[in-house]
């Protein structure tokens, strides 16, 4: 009868998936053009920060709206890492990247996990609109408003050695980033799983559910609620590190409250306090351009007026606004109800 | 008077509370000894709930202190409660909403070591163990109280009765050595009343209990001890015989309108 929370996946199993899905995912990559290679690289990195946020939001119900101040820590300090160590492997620009990112985390969590609802929405928001400035400002750290420049996460040459022809360079080294880029999410993704399912997991959502319960039950709220952001915003480190390594470049426009927001957009429509929110959300993300470009197409707007420019943000803001309405648990919700229709 | 006998397991001693210049306990003590049932009575606004949220630390006296002599300890803070072996079910149910039942009774054992978030994060043995042992035992509460079939529900999908004893479920994962169940016999019809006294006289034998309880029907046959409160003091304190004998507490009820 109660079957289905009374065997849980063990630990092995979640190894064993995390492993498929990834190998599943690399072997697409061999069969993708390099820009599909290149979209799909920036979906996987967004998707760790989705997760993380996903984590903050849906697992401890404390909002964010600052996750992107967070991703340019992780991205500025992998770009920084990276100019004075330029032969230092990758491993350690994305090892500090989560660490700084944690950090900042814990010290916007000293007065963030204090504030409740809208308060906690407007603290992290005006981190959202620190961030930028900051970065300009700090001129010989971060480069100003030009930002920073490291070299590109270009293919190893066993690597490009898989592949032949007359592009065979430009693919493969399309191609690495992307690979590396889900191997990183993969063992993100595997870490959360983890954390979904262990007494970490339960007390975030003890202290979302019922705060008065959940300190008789043992839990420390303000311990929690840190936790939570600590975590969440090492996840946003990593993943905005992932996005210096791919783009080569951090410029302090990129990460403003527009990214906070697109964030939280993405995790709404992927479904909150998932794991294959997370990964619907990264893909959305990837294929945005798309996404859009087919709306210009069936309504005939001109992607150079001012209308078809601000079109993205239509978009999304439309598919957020019946997302909520039609399938608030995100395309993830919308899935397993269509699956109990069809079922009936 | 009958004054317990054996190990105490709570001692309230000489609480004030006052806010601004209402005084909602004044100078109130009174025990609970090891494997005693102990109901806390009196009228409404009596200061039953107050000194209830002492107890667990959710209110500071502004004077006294409370003690817990079996642990050696004093004036413990909420979440220190369930490391120390003291369980408290809530007014209502105060259960888990978005939680299946199992895992609101799994929940109870939240304070238990083992649980830390690298363990966790690694998926270790030691930590998804701990996790199948917590669903085994959890489990085998909820079939305690008879109420294992509604394991996969929703709290918001099961009968208040039920609810109340998944709640009770949850507070013996701490494997407490003091229950306070506050006004557990609150929205329950007759059979279930019976029934849940059933229950916490057998909890009563391997636990001491502190119960705030405003039906009497359901309290008297219950307890070893009642202690009565009015107006936030202890105006009488005995067995059920006694109490239901006492001038002072005649007065009191029959003087208040309920």
């Amino acid at each position: 009868m109660f079957r289905t929370v009374s065997q849980r996946y063990p630990t092995g199993f979640r190894l064993v998936a995390t492993v498929v899905l990834c190998a599943v995912a690399l072997a697409i990559t061999f069969v993708l053009t390099p820009l599909d290679d290149s979209k799909l690289a920036g979906g996987a990195a967004m998707s760790i920060v989705i997760l993380g946020l996903s984590w903050l939001i849906g697992w401890s119900g404390q909002v964010s709206l600052g996750n992107a101040g967070f991703m340019a820590i992780g991205a500025y300090t992998t770009a920084i890492w990276a100019n004075h160590h330029t032969t230092s492997p990758i491993i350690w620009s994305l090892f500090l990247s989560t660490v700084l990112g944690g950090v900042s985390g814990f010290v916007l969590a000293l007065p963030a996990t204090r504030l409740r609802g809208p308060y906690l929405a407007g603290m992290t928001l005006a981190f959202s609109f620190a961030v930028a400035p900051l970065a300009i400002d700090s001129r010989s750290l971060t480069g100003g408003s030009g930002g920073l420049f490291i070299n590109f996460l270009n293919s190893p040459s066993w690597f490009a050695n898989l592949f032949s022809g007359s592009d065979a360079l430009v693919k493969a080294n399309a191609q690495w980033p992307a690979d590396v880029a889900i191997v990183v999410a993969a063992v993100a993704f595997f870490f959360m799983a983890n954390l979904f399912r262990s007494r970490t997991g339960r007390a975030l959502r003890l202290v979302r559910d019922n705060e008065v319960a959940a300190e008789l039950v043992g839990v420390n709220l303000q311990r929690t609620r840190t936790l939570a952001f600590v975590i969440s915003a090492a996840y946003a480190g990593l993943g905005g590190s992932m996005m210096t390594l791919l783009s080569g470049s951090v410029t302090p426009q990129t990460y403003g409250l527009t990214l906070s927001i697109l964030l939280l957009t993405l995790m709404v429509l992927g479904g909150i306090g998932t794991l294959s929110g997370a990964v619907i959300g990264g893909l959305i993300y990837s294929y945005s351009d798309n996404i859009v470009s087919i709306v210009n197409k069936v309504t005939g707007v001109n992607p150079t007026s001012t209308f078809g420019a601000n079109l993205k943000g239509i978009v999304f803001g439309v598919l957020l606004i019946l997302t909520m309405m039609l399938a608030p648990r995100g395309l993830v919700g919308l899935g397993s109800y269509l699956r109990r229709l069809v079922r009936r | 008077m009958t004054s317990p006998t054996g190990a105490l397991t709570l001692s309230v001693e000489n609480v004030s509370v006052h806010f601004g210049g209402l005084y909602a306990l004044s100078d109130v003590s009174f025990d609970v000894a090891a494997n005693e049932i102990v109901g806390l009575i009196g009228p409404n606004g009596a200061g039953k709930t107050t000194a209830f949220n002492v107890v667990c630390g959710f209110l500071r006296p502004q004077s006294g202190t409370v003690r817990f002599p079996h642990l050696g300890r004093s004036d413990l803070r909420p979440h220190q409660l369930a490391h120390a072996g003291i369980a408290r079910t809530l007014q209502g149910v105060g259960l888990f909403e978005r939680l299946s039942v199992l895992e609101n009774v799994m929940a109870g054992a939240q304070s238990r070591p083992g649980g830390g978030v690298l363990w966790g994060a690694l998926g270790l043995p030691r930590s998804s163990r701990g996790e199948r042992l917590l669903r085994a035992e959890a489990l085998s509460n909820l079939e305690r109280l008879g109420v294992a079939g509604y394991a996969a529900s929703l709290p918001g999908e099961i009968p208040y009765g039920i609810a109340k004893k998944v709640a009770v479920a949850r507070a013996l994962m701490v494997q407490p050595s003091l229950l306070l169940l506050d006004e557990p016999a609150s929205g329950l019809d007759e059979n279930e009343l019976e029934e849940f006294a059933r229950v916490i006289i057998e909890l009563g034998t391997t636990t001491s209990v502190l119960l705030v309880e405003h039906n009497m029907d359901f309290v008297m046959p219950l307890v070893h001890r009642l202690v009565v409160l009015n107006f936030g003091q202890v105006i009488a304190a005995g067995s059920p015989e006694e109490i239901s004998h006492d001038e002072t507490v005649l007065a009191a009820y029959l003087g208040v309108d309920e």
